[in-house]
C-alpha cells in the first residue's frame, strides 16, 4: 500500500502586503500554489491512501478563496484517484474554539473526504486491509485523550495526528506549531504502528523510523528564517510531502517547488563602518544574491549599527531593493548595550523619547514589520501622550 | 587472705599479684580470687592502689579479664597420680583437700590518673560498678555533658551486674570515625538482629545537635529485613534490658519498602507480598538513563575495560535523549533500551553494508558488541527492575525523612541487578549528601554478605570500589557503612580497617585462627567461639580492649516468624494484580471496573498507566487510570464511496 502523507497546508495564510494581479495576498496565493503542485504530483504518484495531518486551513474562518481552492483541489484528487481514500484531520489552526463556531472542513465530506474534527475516529478501509486512527487536535486537548494504539482487525494500522513531541519543540516555537497538543514518545508507541503521520512541525522530521512529520508545504510561520536555518542544518531538501510504502514504512520525500525562495543573505558586521561603507556592502550582498532578489522573500541582517549611522544609510537604494523583492527585510541591529558598572557621578539621563527609540530599535520584531516605521510610530505616540499631559498640566495650573 | 570489707563499701573479690615471672605492667596485671567467684572472661574489674599518706586514695586501674588459670601446689602431675595410686576414684578419698588457686589475667582499660603511666599497683580488686564501667570505657567523656552523644549498644553483664555500654555517635556515625563492621557465623540471627537493635538505638539516641538520620538497608537474602515495622516477641528479660538501656521496645515507626517487579511487571519481587503488607511496598523500576549512568557496574564484573567505559560515556553524553545521527543516514533519539537496540542494529548494519573498517566513531565494533551484550543482558536478566520503555520509580532522593528506614529488597534479584542497585543507590546517596540536599544529614547503609561484595581477593569490581570509597570518605559526608559478613578475614582489609566500631558474634574456630585475631587471648577466642545468641564482643575507639555486651532481641518481627505470620501471597494474574494495586490507592474501586477497563489492553500500556497513578496519587484513582490509558476508539468501516460526479467548473479561479 502506498500512502501519501501531507501536513500543515495552512491555506489562507497571509503575509506581507504584496498583492497578486487579481488583488489577493501574494503569499496566500503562494501557499495555494504549493498545494496545487502537491496535488499535481499526487495525481502522478497515485497513492492508495492520502492523509493530511492537520492545519489544512490557517484559521478557523479561512478566506473565501482558500475554501474554494481546497474544494477544487480535493475534487481533482477525488476525480483523479477515485479509489484512494482521503483522511483529513483538524489541527490547532482549524479547530474551532467553541462548538457553535462550527467548521468549514465538514464541507468537504460532500466530496467523500473523511474529515475528522473533534473526536478521534478509527476508520477501517477493508479494500486496503488498513485502519486509520485519525486524531484531531481537539481530541488531544480533552482531559481523557484517546488511546493511541492500534486495534486488531486490520493488517495495516496508521496513526494520523496533529501535535508536537515534547522533546523536539524548539524554544522559539518557530518550527513547532505554537498551540499544538504536546505528545511524548510513549504516547505514540510508534513501534506498534505501521506508520505514524504527524502534523504540527513545519520541517520534515523523523521521530522514529516509521513516524514522520511531513512538514509544511510552504513557509507559513512569520519566523520562516528559523525553519530555513533548521532545514539547512539538517540537510532537509525543502518543502514537500511523503510517500510511504506500508508495511515497512519506507518513505520517500516528494519535494514541492516553492513559488519563491526565502533568501537569507550573508550578514554584515557593521562595527566601525560608515554609512557609505555599509551601503556598499548591502549593495554587494544584494548583487551577489543567487537567485536575484526579485520577487523573493529576502532578509539581510546588519549587526552593530549605531542609530545615527542607520539614519544615514542610503534609504532610496533600500526602497529600491524593497520594490524588487516580494519582501526585503533589512534587519539593522544596534550594538549590544555595554553594561558598565561605574562609580562617581551619574551620567546624563537620556530623554524619554531617546530611551524609547533605543529600546524599540533593538526589540525583536516579527519579520514582516518595518522597524523604522515601528520606532517612528512609537515615538509619535509618546510625543502625543506627553503633549496631552503638558496641556492638562497647563490647564490645571 | 582478703580482708572483710568495711561496712557500706563493696567487698574486694581479689588482689593483684606480681612475681618476677608474672609482673604487673602498665597494660596487664594478674590477680587471684577465691575459688568461688562471680567473674569470668570479659569481666571488668577495678584495682585500687594504696594511698600514700594523706594524699587520698591511690591509683585506680580498670581492667578487663582476658585469661584465667587454676592450679595447686603440685610440683608435677605425677605427684597426684602417685598419691592416688593411679586410681582417679581414690583421689577423692584423699584426707586433705589440695589447695587450689584461681589466678586471672586482666588487660588494662584505663588508669587514673592517666599520667604518669605506671605498672598496676598491687591493690585490692573489685567488681566494676555502673560508674566504674563508664569510667573504664571512657564513656564519661561522651555520655554526660552538654551535648551527650552516647548510643547504647548493649549491657555489660558480669557478677550479677548489668551496666549499659554506649558507643560515641561521633565515632560511630562520623565525623571523627565512622562505620561498623559485624562478623559472626551465619544462622544464629545475631548479625542482623544486632544491626536492627543498633539502628533502633541510633534512632532513639542520635543526638539532636547532629541533625537527622536515616538508614538504607539492602535486603540481599531471605526475609530478614522484611518486617521491620511489625512487633516481634520479647520476653521479660528483653524488656528489662530495653528499659536499662533507655530504648523503647517497639518496631520502627517509619519504614519504606522498595522492591522491583517480577518479570510480569505487576507482581512485586519480595517476600513481603502478604495482602496486609504489600501495600507498603513501592516498586523500584529503572529505565535506560538510570542504568546507563552506572553501566560500568555491568562491565567490571568480569573484566576491566577502559574502551567499553569510554563507549558507555559516549552513549550517556552524546546519544541518550538527544537527536543523534548514526553516520549511515539514520537519525535516532535514544530513550529506551529498545531505541538503543535500534541504534546498535543500525551501526552493525551500516558497517556491514558500507564495508568500512571495524571502527565506528573511534569505537571498535567488538567494544560496541560487548556493551550491547551487557546492556541487553541486564534488561533481560533483571526484567522487572529494568523497564524497557516504561516510567521509572525510584527511591525518594532529596526527600529522605528523619528516623526512617528505607529497605531495598533485592533478595530475589539477579546478582548483576543487585550490584547495579547497590552501586546506583549508594552513588545517589553520595551525590545528595555532597550537595547536602538528601533530606537528612547522615545515612546508615546496611550491607550484608560483605564477603561477596568486598572480598579481600578476586577481581576489582565497581561495587567493591564503591564500598572502599564509602569506607574511606563516607564519614566526612555522613555516609556510614554498617556491614556484616561471616568471615572478616576474607573481606577487603581497607573496608574492615576503616570501620571505627567492630562487633563480633559467635565466631568460627578456623576464622579465629587467622592472623587478624592474634591480639585476642586464647580464653577470649574460646569465649567468642561459644558466644551465645544475643551477646557480642565490641571494639570501639574509646575502648582500649574488646568488651562483651548483651543486647536484647530487636523489637521487630524476625524474618522467619514474619514469613509464617504473613505468608507471601502467590503471584496474582495480571488483571488481579492491577486491581489490587489500584484498590490499595482507592478503596472505592471495584475489580470489575478495572478489569473492563484493561480488557484487551497491552500490558505495557496498563503498567505505564498504573505507574502514573502510583506516582500522582490522585483523589480519584480510577478516573486518572482511565485517563492515562486513554479512551479506546472503536473501528468503523468507511462507508462505501459514491463516485464523485463531474462538477461544473467554478466560474472564477480563486487565485
Amino acid at each position: 500500500m502506498k500512502l501519501a502523507h501531507l501536513a500543515d497546508l495552512h491555506l489562507g495564510f497571509r503575509q506581507y502586503d504584496r498583492q497578486t494581479p487579481r488583488g489577493g495576498n501574494q503569499r496566500e496565493a503562494d501557499v495555494a500554489e504549493a498545494f496545487r503542485r502537491a496535488v499535481d504530483d499526487l495525481l502522478v504518484q497515485r497513492p492508495d491512501l492520502i492523509v493530511v495531518s492537520g492545519d489544512v486551513f490557517h484559521s478557523v474562518r479561512p478566506t473565501n478563496p482558500a475554501i474554494l481552492f481546497l474544494f477544487q483541489q480535493l475534487h481533482r484528487l477525488r476525480a483523479g484517484l477515485a479509489d484512494a481514500p482521503i483522511v483529513v484531520i483538524a489541527g490547532n489552526h482549524d479547530t474551532p474554539r467553541s462548538v457553535e463556531t462550527g467548521t468549514i472542513l465538514k464541507l468537504y465530506e460532500a466530496l467523500g473526504v473523511h474529515v475528522v474534527v473533534d473526536q478521534a475516529r478509527r476508520i477501517a478501509f477493508p479494500q486496503l486491509d488498513c485502519a486509520v486512527l485519525a486524531v484531531p487536535h481537539q481530541a488531544l486537548m480533552q482531559a481523557e485523550r484517546p488511546a493511541l494504539r492500534p486495534e486488531r482487525g486490520a493488517a495495516h494500522n496508521i496513526l494520523v495526528l496533529h501535535g508536537v513531541l515534547e522533546d523536539i519543540i524548539d524554544p522559539e516555537w518557530s518550527v513547532s506549531d505554537y498551540g499544538s497538543a504536546r505528545l511524548t514518545r510513549p504516547d505514540l508507541a510508534a513501534a506498534q504502528w505501521d506508520y505514524v503521520a504527524l502534523g504540527g512541525y513545519h520541517v520534515l522530521h523523523d521521530v522514529a523510523a516509521n513516524a514522520w512529520y511531513a512538514g509544511s508545504l510552504e513557509y507559513v510561520n512569520p519566523r520562516a528564517w528559523v525553519q530555513v536555518r533548521e532545514e539547512a542544518s539538517r540537510e532537509v531538501p525543502g518543502k514537500g510531502y511523503l510517500l510511504v510504502e506500508v508495511p515497512g514504512a519506507r518513505t520517500s520525500f516528494r519535494p514541492v517547488a516553492a513559488a519563491r525562495k526565502h533568501l537569507d543573505l550573508p550578514p554584515i558586521h557593521g562595527a566601525g563602518l560608515t554609512a557609505r561603507q555599509l551601503d556598499e556592502q548591502i549593495a554587494q550582498r544584494v548583487a551577489g544574491s543567487k537567485p536575484a532578489i526579485d520577487d523573493q522573500v529576502v532578509r539581510l541582517i546588519v549587526y552593530d549599527v549605531a542609530a545615527g549611522t542607520a539614519r544615514d544609510l542610503d534609504h532610496p537604494a533600500i526602497r529600491q531593493y524593497k520594490a524588487r523583492a516580494l519582501n526585503f527585510h533589512l534587519d539593522v541591529r544596534r550594538p549590544e548595550p555595554q553594561r558598565v558598572v561605574g562609580g562617581g557621578a551619574p551620567g546624563r539621563r537620556h530623554p524619554l523619547p531617546d530611551t524609547l527609540r533605543e529600546f524599540l530599535g533593538r526589540r525583536p520584531l516579527d519579520a514582516d514589520l518595518d522597524r523604522d516605521e515601528f520606532v517612528r510610530l512609537g515615538v509619535a505616540y509618546l510625543d502625543r501622550v506627553g503633549g496631552e499631559a503638558a496641556e492638562r498640566a497647563a490647564g490645571s495650573g | 587472705m582478703i580482708r572483710p570489707a568495711e561496712p557500706g563499701s563493696p567487698a574486694p573479690l581479689g588482689r593483684v599479684v606480681a612475681t618476677e615471672l608474672k609482673p604487673a605492667t602498665p597494660h596487664q596485671f594478674h590477680f587471684w580470687t577465691a575459688n568461688e567467684t562471680t567473674i569470668g572472661i570479659g569481666a571488668i574489674v577495678k584495682v585500687e592502689g594504696p594511698g600514700v599518706g594523706d594524699q587520698g586514695p591511690g591509683r585506680v586501674v580498670y581492667g578487663v579479664v582476658t585469661d584465667g588459670f587454676a592450679y595447686s601446689d603440685l610440683a608435677t602431675p605425677l605427684h597426684d597420680v602417685v598419691a592416688a595410686e593411679g586410681d582417679p576414684a581414690r583421689a577423692a578419698e584423699s584426707p586433705s583437700v589440695r589447695q587450689e588457686i584461681r589466678l586471672w589475667t586482666a588487660a588494662v582499660l584505663r588508669q587514673q590518673p592517666e599520667e604518669p603511666l605506671q605498672p598496676v599497683p598491687l591493690g585490692a580488686v573489685y567488681v566494676a560498678s555502673d560508674a566504674d564501667v563508664a569510667q573504664a570505657l571512657r564513656m564519661d567523656a561522651y555520655v554526660t555533658g552538654a551535648q551527650p552523644s552516647g548510643i547504647p549498644v548493649g549491657l555489660y553483664t558480669a557478677a550479677g551486674l548489668e551496666a549499659p555500654v554506649y558507643l560515641d555517635a561521633d565515632f560511630l556515625l562520623g565525623p571523627e570515625a565512622a562505620h561498623l563492621n559485624i562478623s559472626g557465623v551465619s544462622g544464629l540471627a545475631t548479625k542482623t538482629s544486632a544491626v536492627e537493635f543498633l539502628l533502633a538505638s541510633i534512632f532513639e539516641h542520635f543526638p539532636a545537635h547532629k541533625g537527622r538520620v536515616a538508614a538504607l538497608c539492602f535486603n540481599v537474602k531471605g526475609p530478614d529485613l522484611c518486617f521491620l515495622d511489625r512487633p516481634g516477641a520479647l520476653d521479660d528479660a528483653d524488656r528489662r534490658r530495653y528499659e536499662r538501656l533507655g530504648i523503647t521496645p517497639q518496631p520502627f515507626e517509619r519504614v519504606r519498602y522498595y522492591a522491583p517487579f517480577k518479570a510480569d511487571g505487576v507482581n512485586l519481587n519480595t517476600l513481603r507480598t502478604h495482602p496486609d503488607l504489600v501495600g507498603d511496598v513501592e516498586p523500584l523500576v529503572w529505565g535506560l538513563s538510570e542504568v546507563l549512568d552506572f553501566a560500568e557496574v555491568l562491565l567490571n564484573r568480569d573484566d576491566i575495560d577502559a574502551k567499553a567505559d569510554a563507549f558507555i560515556d559516549f552513549l550517556s553524553d552524546r546519544v541518550l535523549n538527544k537527536e543523534f545521527d548514526d553516520g549511515f543516514g539514520g537519525s535516532h533519539r535514544v530513550q529506551t533500551f529498545a531505541d538503543l537496540n535500534g541504534l546498535f542494529r543500525a551501526i552493525f548494519d551500516g558497517l556491514e553494508l558500507s564495508g568500512r573498517s571495524d571502527m565506528w566513531r573511534t569505537h571498535h565494533i567488538a567494544t560496541i558488541r560487548k556493551v550491547r551484550n551487557r546492556l541487553s543482558n541486564i534488561s533481560t536478566r533483571c526484567k522487572g527492575l529494568v523497564t524497557d520503555d516504561g516510567p521509572s520509580s525510584d527511591l525518594p532522593w532529596g526527600r529522605f525523612e528523619d528516623r526512617t528506614v528505607y529497605v531495598v529488597d533485592v533478595a530475589n534479584v539477579d546478582p548483576l541487578g543487585q550490584d547495579l542497585v547497590f552501586a546506583r543507590a549508594v552513588s545517589k546517596l553520595r551525590e545528595h549528601l555532597e550537595r547536602r540536599d538528601l533530606g537528612v544529614e547522615a545515612v546508615v547503609v546496611f550491607v550484608d554478605e560483605l564477603n561477596k561484595y568486598a572480598p579481600g581477593d578476586g577481581p576489582e569490581t565497581y561495587v567493591r570500589k564503591m564500598l572502599l570509597d564509602i569506607s574511606e570518605r563516607g564519614r566526612y559526608l555522613g555516609l556510614v557503612l554498617f556491614a556484616a559478613e561471616q568471615f572478616r578475614s576474607q573481606v577487603h582489609r581497607r573496608v574492615v580497617g576503616n570501620a571505627g566500631t567492630t562487633l563480633f558474634g559467635r565466631m568460627d574456630a578456623d576464622e579465629l585462627a587467622t592472623p587478624g585475631y592474634h591480639v585476642l587471648s586464647p580464653a577470649v577466642k574460646i569465649k567468642l567461639a561459644t558466644l551465645p545468641i544475643g551477646e557480642l564482643m565490641v571494639r570501639h575507639p574509646h575502648f582500649t580492649q574488646p568488651i562483651f555486651v548483651r543486647f536484647p532481641r530487636p523489637a521487630v518481627l524476625r524474618g522467619r516468624d514474619g514469613v509464617e505470620r504473613f505468608p507471601p501471597a502467590a503471584d496474582l494474574p495480571f488483571e488481579e494484580a492491577v486491581v489490587r494495586q489500584l484498590a490499595r490507592l482507592d478503596r472505592r474501586i471495584r475489580p470489575n471496573q478495572v478489569k473492563d477497563l484493561i480488557a484487551e489492553r497491552r500490558p505495557d500500556d496498563v503498567r505505564r498507566a498504573l505507574a502514573a497513578v502510583r506516582r500522582t496519587r490522585p483523589d480519584d484513582a480510577l478516573a486518572y487510570f482511565r485517563r492515562m490509558l486513554g479512551a479506546r476508539v472503536a473501528p468503523a468501516t468507511a462507508p462505501a464511496r459514491e463516485a464523485v460526479p463531474p462538477l461544473n467548473p467554478i466560474s472564477e479561479e480563486p487565485y
